[in-house]
């Protein structure tokens, strides 16, 4: 199974960062794809990836509408969106991230 | 903390009687005064319309979550509001928007009330949540399904 780990985060970190977590967990269960993702909204970082998360990933799906620190993922795939285009289009963004690894 | 601990039957309006986006953001804002926790609602409407220009929170699946972080609130604020007839609202989907939270958070948000406006954002995405509030027919009835968010 395809692992994907992901992180989300929008400009004011109250909405759009939790739903587009929430389409990717479950689009990504329907999809037969394994994810974790972090957030990072206004309550800070939760469901933090770790070192060993990030090694055993096929890909970094990152759905940041704003700048954060990408220093863990060197080395990794990276597959860069919107949360705005998660949220319309969870499948396409996930079918998007498999073909790329 | 629940949402119920913020939110009561007074923060729900189940007729909207606007027909645009920024027509609802004030309608929204006016009923979030009447708490008497905002010290500008010009300014808080403004901060809101800010926010929206940024990227529409039309999300698509019939909901709006206008929201700021503001200066013009003193303590965190949700009001629920229902259109039947829906509103444009620039949606992801292009479709009206039926279901508005309007969220606002002082400067300093207090983590706990954001906790559970993260859950609430979580729960929105899910269909079976957005039916009971479409098809509930009070505001008691609301209040009964936004219990259950925390």
């Amino acid at each position: 199974m395809k692992k994907i780990v992901a992180v989300t985060a929008c400009p004011t970190g109250i909405a759009h960062t939790y739903m587009a977590a929430e389409l990717l967990e479950l689009t990504a269960k329907k999809m037969n794809v394994l994810i974790k993702v972090e957030t990072q909204g206004a309550i800070g970082i939760e469901n933090a990836l770790t070192d060993n998360d990030i090694d055993f990933a096929d890909i970094v799906l990152l759905a940041c509408d704003i700048q954060i620190d990408e220093k863990r993922f060197i080395d990794k795939k990276i597959f860069r969106t919107t949360t705005t285009e998660v949220i319309a289009h969870p499948k396409v963004v996930i079918a998007n991230v498999l073909q790329k690894i | 903390m629940r949402l119920e601990d913020f939110m009561d039957i007074h923060d729900i309006k189940l007729n909207l009687e606007s027909k645009t986006k920024t027509e609802v953001i004030k309608e929204l804002a006016n009923f979030m005064n009447q708490k008497g926790n905002i010290d500008d609602l010009e300014a808080l409407t403004q901060d809101v319309l800010n926010r929206e220009a940024l990227g529409t929170t039309g999300i698509g699946l019939k909901i709006a979550m206008p929201h700021a972080k503001t200066a013009h609130i003193k303590v965190p604020s949700v009001v629920f509001g229902r259109s039947d007839d829906g509103i444009e609202f620039d949606s992801l989907d292009g479709e009206k928007a039926h279901l508005f939270f309007l969220i606002c958070i002082p400067e300093s948000g207090v983590n706990l009330h954001l906790k559970v406006l993260a859950m609430l954002s979580r729960s929105l995405i899910h269909e079976s949540f957005r039916n009971e509030l479409l098809e509930a027919r009070n505001v008691d009835d609301i209040i009964n399904i936004l219990k259950r968010v925390e």
